[in-house]
């Protein structure tokens, strides 16, 4: 036993004396998470930076962390503090000047990570235009075509404003009412509820006779939905008439698109999913039995379908419950994509070239706050880019403008939101230009190019309810 | 000078006024001190908070036989901003937190006297103010059991701009009234007088005999969720009964309801059933509730709030309630003030039934809802007021009024 003792005693006298060097400590390691982000002056990055802190590869807890800025300026939420029992630490870092910022996690005075960010100074989009709903009536939403807006105003009716077209002499500054239509609410339940519309320019008959308008019936969200399409003629623009509708049953509509040349409408139909109908010739009646095709790309009790556009020779179709799906423009079938939004709900959408863009809804535990890239010049959709609106709680709205230069995103929040505008110059990579500063619920924006220069018409539902107009020309 | 301060400007003057007049004053105060442990919540936490709730200064005043003065001011505006976490709340666009009542709970005046129609008794009357319509069964913040019911916006309907007419007959009593049927949506807010009488209520209650109280109601409420007016109208019905009566010292009370509320003609349907009962004997008081409730679920801005007003027609959901909650308590007098320590739990499940896209596990981080919270409730001259009985409901003479004489 004593042996043991002086053993031991020789070893530690043999440490202490020796005069070669040991192994050199292990220093901590870091991986940064969140560099090249793109923000405004002002605003905190969409993401936090994040470091994470290991030593021989494991994580170190309780690591003191500062944050500091090597170029540019700015400040940070949290300029210091330990990681946690998973060797983290993170900030969230508000540039105070445009260009570009660096930014580094330091470890005892020294650099362990750098993050790299890019501001630029908020451009909001210039508001021209505030036309008040009329009390106790609000605009779900508004499409606009040769100068005329057709503001889909919930319960009383389709309204027509001049806003550049020269019937009224108005201005997207001034606009000016021409004539208001009140459609059926064909027995549905909660009445007329008019929600979106779409003018027809038919090429083949050269003319602009028709307004296809979708009823939003009351449902639950991802189950069941309600409402017609319900045809107005509009060939006297001072006097619209209904003319004609179409049902599909246990369904009810929501988007609209038209492949103008073969005169056909897409709707996206919740539940139903997509249907085409057959819109050439006269409309009058009851036109369901011009319904084409039809195509549930969920499945049957997997579907609920938002949008659909038509881009690169596909229909292309947004669903809340299965995400982006390319489908055969006649018949409907799927090209490819869908089930590739597995964590979220999506909202709207918008394709332009080669890239799509789609919203987040609220749901599945998390916020409706994220737009999301896809490249879609392959057989399905790839993600390429994730983009947070912080505060939003729905990607109400999404539409890329037909040069391809800016994206605008409608939002819904408890904050400050409102209309967001986002430069395309890299389409796979959107970056934030501008945004309004407004408490306001927007739920739908449409952009239209009136007189050279390009405008947003907005739905401002909560607050002082309006059709809301911004000039966001670049 | 802010609104609210010249809402008390006001206020501090009339009541003077009111109380400077000849007649029967009543003055009493309560409120109830909170400290509650609750989960799940939306933010998929256990939550823990402090809370000062149902502060109200109670003013009733007869300057004449048979006409009534109340005004009840609730300071729920100062304590309650936020609202109180409460399992299953939601209304006003508050939601898993109750929403805080507006400052002037009640301001209303009432009047009965009786007619000529023989043995039975007959009475007719009318009140007018803002305050409950008749619909429905006695607001919680009158009931034993501290946190209110899922079932809040099913069963009452409150701070209304109302005026009712009543007659009675023997033991039967008629009331029918016309409101606005907007919901406040700040504590401060006043009913938009430019959609009174867009509603309406009814109710019948009867008295067969005494310790027993049988009422139905019905309702058209036009746009309660959307002030503006374009939100949907609801359909209202509502069952209840309650006894009342001794068993030997034991003071024995209960109340079972049925309730029913139709949105967007008759699309969506939310259903209650709740039964309650309360015990007390001498300075110990108990109560017991199960209620079984739907709410529907919309869209949030944050954990605790929905869109408002609502954009369109459209439910993610509708969740079924099911919840037990205990109440024991123990009452300490001193001359008029009171002082009542109590402690109170609920235990519970919560099930989607209607598909869509809420999803109670994702949202809440689990579907068993556990609350337990301790409590003081402190009163100075409890009079036992069943807010929303007014005319001929309170009258000294009524058989209605005598169960509120029993509850005391």
């Amino acid at each position: 036993m004593r042996g043991i003792w002086w053993l031991f005693a020789g070893v530690v006298a043999q440490s202490a004396c020796s005069d070669s060097p040991g192994p050199e400590p292990v220093k901590p390691a870091g991986v940064a998470i969140g560099s090249g982000q793109h923000g405004l002056v002002g605003d905190p990055l969409p993401f936090p930076l994040i470091v994470s802190v290991t030593k021989d590869g494991r994580a170190i807890p309780g690591q003191a962390v500062t944050w500091a800025v090597a170029s540019g300026s700015g400040t940070f939420s949290a300029p210091g503090g330990a990681t946690d029992s998973l060797g983290i630490a993170k900030t969230t870092f508000t540039p105070g000047v445009a260009g570009a910022h660096r930014v580094t996690a330091d470890i005892g005075g020294t650099a362990l990570v750098s993050f790299d960010a890019t501001a630029v100074v908020n451009r909001p989009p210039t508001e021209v235009a505030v036309v008040l709903a009329e009390p106790g009536h609000f605009i779900h939403d508004t499409f606009v075509r040769d100068g005329i807006a057709f503001a889909c105003s919930w319960n009383n009716g389709l309204i027509l404003y001049d806003v550049g077209n020269g019937i009224k002499g108005a201005s997207p500054a001034h606009p000016i009412e021409i004539s208001r239509v009140l459609t059926a609410a064909n027995g549905v339940a909660g009445g007329i509820q008019v929600h979106n519309a779409w003018w027809f320019h038919n090429p083949v008959k050269a003319e602009q006779r028709y307004v296809f308008v979708g009823q939003e019936g009351p449902g639950v969200i991802g189950a069941s939905s309600a409402g017609d399409i319900h045809v107005v003629d509009v060939s006297d623009l001072v006097h619209p008439v209904e003319v004609g509708f179409v049902t599909v049953a246990g369904a009810g509509t929501h988007n609209f698109w038209m492949d103008e040349a073969r005169q056909i409408l897409y709707a996206a139909y919740y539940n139903a999913g997509v249907v085409a109908v057959d819109v050439s010739g006269t409309l009058a009646g009851d036109l369901s039995s011009r319904i084409i095709a039809q195509a549930t790309p969920g499945g049957a009790g997997s579907t609920y379908t938002w949008g659909v556009q038509l881009s690169g020779g596909s229909l292309w179709s947004i669903d809340m419950l299965t995400g982006l799906w390319k489908l055969d423009p006649a018949t409907l079938a799927t090209r490819g994509g869908g089930n590739n939004v597995p964590n979220r709900l999506s909202s709207d959408f918008s394709v332009r070239g080669n890239f799509a863009y789609t919203g987040t809804f609220p749901g599945k535990g998390l916020k409706g706050d994220h737009i999301t890239v896809w490249q879609v010049d392959g057989a399905s959709p790839v993600l390429r880019d994730s983009l947070r609106l912080p505060d939003v709680n729905l990607v109400s709205d999404l539409q890329a403008s037909d040069d391809g230069r800016i994206l605008v995103a409608t939002a819904q929040s408890a904050g400050t939101s409102g209309l967001w505008v986002f430069s395309l110059a890299d389409p796979a990579h959107p970056v934030l230009i501008g945004r309004t500063a407004v408490s306001v619920n927007l739920h739908t924006g449409q952009l239209a190019e009136i007189g050279g220069r390009l405008y947003v018409f907005a739905a401002r539902v909560s607050g002082a309810t309006a059709m809301q107009v911004w000039d966001v020309t670049p | 000078m802010t609104k609210p301060a010249l809402q008390l400007a006001i206020m501090g003057l009339a009541v003077p006024a009111a109380l400077s007049a000849q007649g029967g004053l009543q003055l009493e105060a309560r409120a109830l001190l909170l400290g509650t442990v609750m989960r799940p919540t939306p933010l998929r936490t256990t939550l823990r908070e402090f809370r000062l709730v149902q502060p109200v200064v109670m003013v009733s005043i007869e300057p004449l036989a048979g006409l009534v003065g109340r005004l009840t001011f609730n300071a729920e505006a100062w304590t309650l901003a936020k609202g109180e976490l409460t399992a299953g709340a939601w209304g006003e666009g508050f939601v898993d937190r109750r929403h805080p009542h507006t400052a002037w709970h009640e301001l209303l005046i009432s009047g009965s006297t009786a007619i000529p129609c023989g043995r039975v008794g007959c009475r007719v009357g009318l009140f007018a103010g803002k305050g409950f319509v008749p619909f429905g069964s006695d607001d919680p913040m009158s009931r034993p059991i501290a946190a209110y019911p899922v079932n809040h916006h099913l069963a009452q309907i409150l701070e209304r701009a109302v005026v009712a007419g009543q007659a009675s007959i023997g033991p039967v009593a008629i009331e029918a009234s016309l409101f606005n049927g907007d919901e406040p949506e700040r504590p401060w807010q006043w009913p938009k007088i430019s959609r009174f009488a867009d509603s309406w209520s009814g109710r019948v209650t009867v008295n067969p005999f005494r310790g027993l109280e049988l009422s139905a109601s019905v309702a058209r409420v036009a746009s309660p969720e959307a002030r503006v007016g374009t939100g949907p109208t609801q359909q209202k019905i509502h069952f209840a009964v309650r006894p009342q009566g001794t068993l030997g010292r034991t003071t024995l009370g209960g109340l079972a309801e049925w309730a029913r509320t139709t949105e967007v003609d008759g699309v969506f349907r939310f259903h209650s059933l709740l039964a309650e009962g309360w015990a007390a004997r001498g300075d110990h008081r108990v109560a017991i509730r199960f209620e079984r409730t739907e709410r529907p679920e919309e869209e949030r801005v944050t954990e605790f709030r929905e869109v408002r007003p609502r954009i369109d027609n459209s439910l993610l959901g509708v969740t079924r309630w099911t919840l037990l909650t205990a109440n024991y308590g123990y009452r300490g007098a001193a001359g008029r003030f009171s002082v009542e320590p109590f402690v109170e739990g609920t235990i519970g499940s919560i099930a989607e039934i209607a598909g869509g896209i809420f999803e109670v596990a994702s949202t809440y981080g689990g579907t068993t809802v556990k609350r337990v919270t301790l409590g003081m409730k402190l009163a100075w001259r409890d009079s036992g007021h069943r807010m929303g009985r007014y005319g001929i409901l309170g009258h000294p003479g009524s058989q209605q009024h005598q169960h509120q004489k029993d509850d005391r």
